[in-house]
């Protein structure tokens, strides 16, 4: 019960004493920021506080009214951000935790970690605790504490409460990755930093009694028979119950109608395949941290191919559906030239022309060219009807995702020879890795914060190559640390080696050096980054085969033979000339290490935690909201409401006219310049993505999640989009995202809709009303 | 602008002439038709819902909060099928234009869906029948909840023996339920129930509560929106309806629309919830009725301002991790046919 006094709502006498310990958390976390009014946060927590709450749940209180007011002033993050941090430590303290040492020995003791990481912190508990900085904890911003603390942080596996510190957690990654002392403080100082992070497996797993780092997994497709198929199932139960997400192939099961001689019936095709293993993924949840996911990829040609395209539709047969999988078109120069040409297209049933999963480029062309002469398709269709139905699929459902079969072959080092082919990408279609019935391949992910590589208003050329060399080292060092859920996997990986090193940050540094997107000086920085990026990783590779001898697989690619990944590309025009010739020396002496290095993952909850733009997206808003498994948060883009308050603008009108626009800017009275700086992904030209993305392909030997965006996308659109991007060269493409026909109607902004707005107010562009139309005038 | 030309017959039909126009061409309300089209576009079905983790987070809620969701589903389960009774029996029935009543068409299949969607959810969170049955049961014998469906059922009965809109208080009582099932009962009875979703979603609760609720509201956002276009061009066509006694009818609906959803919040809220209370919960709604009452052109009598930063949420653009949640974002129809030089 709450006493009222002299109009003002005070707390009694227990609580008192608890909410006056939140008032001097909040303005000690408040001292430095001086756009926060800590007031404003206590007013929530004095309303909002239930009768009886305790200091723990008054400093939660605290923490979600400061989240709340992020969108108002994004200084409100750090703080939500340093109270949460004195939540977190308050939390690991009750379980005696003191320190580093301390907090690995209960963790081990509560069965969590693996016996090396234990042992390996115990013999240098004084070395490895004087490693910590509880300092870098500012570094966080809300959005990442919250998600390292909700998803990240080992719990108590019976109260449930985290035993780690954000400092604790990534110390504890490095250790379960090095060696020494000094490896566990060269990675911690990294990404302590923030200036480079593995992947989600490896935050989660590392150092733990089941070590599954790997991101990826790409599987085969089944062979055309019962047993393989129900093998394929089990082995992707196995894949994403640790953490992994599958790609996997369905093109070589024969079609609907094709002949089964075993029992003189006919098959069924696809798409009850499809529905099991939807229902599969959909089983395997990741150990309770995020749901399975997995992604199949089939060939145009598959005569199942248009069914395949509806598995995502939310109309029809519900037993033709598979809502769980994610799709991927895994497309042949043939068929665009096909579409670009007008001609018919062939569709086959896989038994009767087994031999064209495995081909590609020429031999494909010939092959197929043969089969339809030799009369074996199952029908043909002309070959824009089907692109054009390809297209509607990524407009309706943003899945279908078009990856080139050509261009991944063609520049891949794993396909020098003809046997060793790429089948299809993975879940994110940034991975490029041959594969076979007996051969998953697997790759192990890590991102480099460009935006942490910043000084002052350049870029840190010689911090950026340092940090990619730890970075491919503890790649490396995953490998060999890595549990294999498959046999299948093991195998491969250990032949191959691949590694997949990523960017985020790229928005992040354009605002700060006032790029926009579309800028040639963008496309030249951004070119340049992928180049330094590449080389050190090359040189990384190749420092480590002179120690460790090359990966056994070196003599089948095509570094072996003498041609590096941008020589793939002849209007590639390197920064760095005479470094690849004395990497090319280099490779010829003693191979690589590692058979591919580079690959652009999509970063979404690591780019979170390192507060930073995901890999190299454009901002989708200047104002939007973030959901993740925590909760949902409001986020401004701070470098535009850094220069808002400069012009002395950042206040209540603009955030409601923001808010309007879906968080544009262009209906804004600003200058031209910001305006053109501060245009979102939906604004920009798609053109100028693919560009950035063609530019750097010389650099990144797997491939990059681009995303794609079209707020109102037509099949003409659409089409003239991925052509494009298909003769640019662009080996994958990812999600097609567009935007709901219709909105929540806005239900903060006072006044949205004025009284007596006629209902020709809110007509939208139609050949139905010609006369009223004004959008396109 | 198109208000219905005049100028081409002095005995044109208004929206509310008694009757059952069928003439689509040429279209007098091209507008509804949009509406329409758009809400096409947005189709979703229940099966596209994860509720999946739900189960678990029930798990974890303390006392109070089950006891909130238990009450939400009990009115969500009955809410939209008392939506749907009235625009069968009332809406459809004196809207007379064939464009407008394709939108109440298709709006009668979203309340459908969602009456399926609250369905599925009760089935889900209440594995035991027998209080299933009670949650359906709730609008008998939970007195808040009791309430407000008394609300509902006396704006629909109070034009129940109406067969046509002759005279201008037939107009006038037409009015009336129209806007109370948008402005409301759509509009305040669901958007405060909307509320209690979003917050236990900013706490990262009940993630699939959450994301169909936000279909959900999507929905209701345009079902809103057509019902004021209709008053919009009821106004333009017949402004004499719009007398004060009108406005001050309308006014007092509100008021007592916020004081019925005011009990229920005082039932779910109980002694308080971390970040949630009766008192912030009466302040959301008189800030909600307040917009209400502006976008009918009548004065603001509240004068709140809004308590819940989580629904400032609601407005922005989402961004998901599609690891995590499945995007709502994407369209159904989609027109055109291939071409390869278009600019894009």
């Amino acid at each position: 019960m709450t006493v009222v006094a002299a109009g003002v709502t005070v707390p009694p006498a227990p609580e008192r004493d608890h909410f006056a310990a939140v008032r001097v958390e909040v303005s000690d976390c408040a001292r430095d920021l001086p756009d926060t009014d800590p007031e404003r946060v206590l007013s929530a927590v004095r309303s909002g506080g239930r009768a009886g709450a305790d200091r723990v749940e008054l400093r939660d209180l605290a923490v979600r009214a400061a989240a709340a007011l992020i969108g108002e002033d994004p200084q409100y993050s750090r703080l939500a951000a340093r109270l949460l941090a004195r939540q977190i430590r308050d939390e690991v303290a009750e379980h005696g935790i003191v320190d580093f040492p301390s907090a690995i020995a209960v963790a081990r003791t509560e069965g969590l970690l693996s016996v090396r990481t234990a042992e390996f912190v115990a013999a240098h508990a004084g070395e490895l605790a004087a490693l910590v900085d509880h300092a870098a904890d500012d570094r966080f911003e809300y959005f990442g504490l919250r998600t390292v603390y909700d998803r990240y942080l080992l719990r108590h596996p019976r109260t449930d409460r985290v035993l780690e510190t954000p400092q604790f957690f990534l110390l504890r990654v490095a250790c379960g990755l090095a060696e020494s002392v000094a490896e566990a403080a060269e990675l911690y100082a990294l990404t302590s930093r923030l200036a480079y992070l593995p992947s989600s497996p490896t935050l989660f797993n590392s150092g733990t009694r089941h070590p599954q780092l790997s991101s990826c997994f790409l599987l085969d497709s089944p062979r055309d028979e019962l047993e393989s198929i129900y093998q394929r199932y089990g082995e992707v139960a196995r894949l994403s119950k640790y953490a992994g997400g599958i790609g996997i192939s369905w093109t070589r099961v024969r079609s609907r109608g094709s002949r089964i001689r075993g029992t003189n019936g006919r098959s069924n095709g696809i798409v009850p395949w499809l529905r099991t293993l939807d229902a599969s993924v959909a089983a395997v949840n990741q150990g309770g941290r995020r749901k399975g996911a997995a992604c199949v990829y089939l060939e145009p040609w598959h005569a199942d191919v248009e069914e395949f395209l509806e598995l995502r539709d939310n109309t029809g047969d519900e037993a033709r559906r598979t809502h769980n999988l994610n799709l991927a078109m895994w497309v042949p120069d043939e068929f665009m030239r096909r579409v670009e040409t007008d001609q018919e297209w062939s569709l086959f049933d896989p038994a009767d022309v087994p031999q064209l999963t495995d081909l590609w480029g020429e031999r494909f062309d010939a092959a197929y060219r043969e089969a339809e002469a030799a009369g074996k398709a199952a029908r043909t269709v002309p070959a824009r009807q089907l692109y054009g139905r390809m297209m509607r699929t990524l407009a309706q459902t943003g899945n279908g995702w078009m990856t080139f079969k050509d261009a991944a072959n063609r520049a891949c080092n794993q396909t020098a020879r003809p046997d060793n082919v790429v089948h299809l990408s993975n879940l994110c279609t940034e991975i490029l890795e041959i594969t076979s019935d007996d051969a998953t391949a697997v790759c192990n992910l890590g991102s480099v914060n460009l935006a942490a590589h910043l000084d002052r208003d350049e870029l840190d050329w010689v911090g950026l190559a340092d940090t990619v060399r730890t970075a491919v080292r503890f790649l490396d060092r995953t490998i060999d640390l890595t549990y294999y859920p498959t046999e299948a996997a093991a195998r491969s990986n250990r032949r191959w080696r691949p590694v997949g090193l990523g960017v985020m940050g790229l928005a992040d540094v354009f605002f700060r050096l006032r790029l926009p997107f579309d800028s040639p000086q963008a496309l030249a920085l951004s070119t340049r980054i992928a180049e330094e990026i590449a080389l050190a990783a090359y040189e990384t590779s190749v420092g480590l085969a002179e120690r460790h001898g090359p990966h056994p697989a070196f003599p089948d690619t095509r570094a072996a033979r003498g041609v590096l990944h941008p020589d793939h590309f002849p209007q590639a025009d390197p920064v760095h000339p005479q470094r690849w010739a004395a990497l090319r020396e280099r490779v010829r002496r003693s191979g690589l290490r590692n058979s591919l290095l580079a690959a652009i993952a999509p970063t979404a909850t690591i780019a979170s935690i390192a507060g930073c733009s995901e890999c190299i997206e454009p901002l989708v808003s200047n104002s939007f909201k973030r959901e993740t498994l925590s909760g949902e948060f409001l986020q401004a883009n701070p470098y535009l409401v850094a220069d808002l308050k400069k012009l002395g603008r950042w206040d209540r009108a603009t955030r409601n006219a923001l808010k309007q626009s879906d968080g544009s800017v262009q209906g804004l009275d600003l200058p031209e310049e910001l305006r053109r700086l501060y245009r979102t992904a939906w604004e920009l030209p798609q053109k100028a993505l693919i560009d950035l993305a063609a530019a750097r392909m010389p650099y990144i030997d797997q491939s990059q999640s681009l995303n794609l965006f079209m707020a109102a996308p037509t099949i003409g659109k659409l089409s003239s989009m991925y052509a494009y991007a298909w003769r640019a060269g662009l080996k994958t493409t990812y999600y097609l995202r567009s935007r709901p026909a219709t909105r929540i109607a806005l239900a903060t902004v006072a006044g949205a809709a004025p009284a007596g707005a006629s209902p020709a107010d809110d007509v939208t562009c139609s050949l139905e009303n010609p006369d009223i139309c004004e959008a396109c005038q | 602008m198109t208000t219905p030309t005049t100028e081409t017959t002095p005995a044109r039909t208004l929206l509310l002439d008694p009757g059952m126009d069928l003439t689509l061409r040429p279209m007098r309300y091209p507008a509804f038709y949009e509406q329409y089209r758009a809400a096409i576009r947005n189709t979703w079905t229940v099966e596209e819902v994860d509720l999946a983790t739900d189960v678990s987070d029930l798990g974890k809620l303390s006392t109070g909060e089950h006891h909130l969701v238990k009450r939400l589903v009990a009115f969500f389960a009955t809410g939209d099928s008392i939506v749907a009774n009235n625009l069968v029996l009332n809406l459809y029935k004196h809207i007379n234009a064939p464009e407008a009543r394709l939108y109440l068409s298709r709006q009668l299949f979203e309340e459908a869906v969602h009456v399926q969607f609250y369905l599925t959810l009760l089935d889900t969170y209440l594995p035991d029948h027998e209080e299933r049955a009670q949650a359906f049961a709730a609008i008998e014998h939970i007195p808040s909840i009791r309430q407000k469906g008394e609300f509902c059922f006396r704006w629909i009965d109070s034009i129940d023996a109406l067969d046509e809109l002759r005279t201008v208080e037939d107009r006038r009582k037409f009015l009336l339920n129209l806007i109370c099932f948008a402005a409301c009962i759509e509009g305040l009875f669901f958007y405060g129930a909307f509320a209690y979703v979003y917050w236990l979603r900013s706490r990262g609760l009940l993630d699939g509560l959450a994301t169909g609720t936000n279909w959900v509201f999507r929905d209701e956002s345009m079902h809103m929106n057509f019902a004021f276009s209709v008053v919009d061009t009821v106004r333009s066509e017949e402004p004499e309806l719009f007398d004060e006694e009108l406005g001050r009818q309308v006014t007092q609906m509100l008021r007592e629309a916020v004081e019925c959803e005011l009990q229920f919040a005082r039932d779910v809220c109980g002694d308080g919830l971390p970040g949630m209370n009766a008192e912030d919960m009466h302040r959301y709604l008189r800030y909600v009725a307040d917009q209400r009452l502006t976008r009918l052109g009548l004065p603001a009598v509240f004068g709140d301002t809004n308590p819940f930063p989580f629904m400032e949420l609601q407005d922005a653009q989402e961004l998901t991790n599609f690891f995590e949640r499945r995007v709502s974002a994407y369209q159904v129809a989609v027109s055109g046919s291939v071409s390869l030089d278009e600019e894009f």
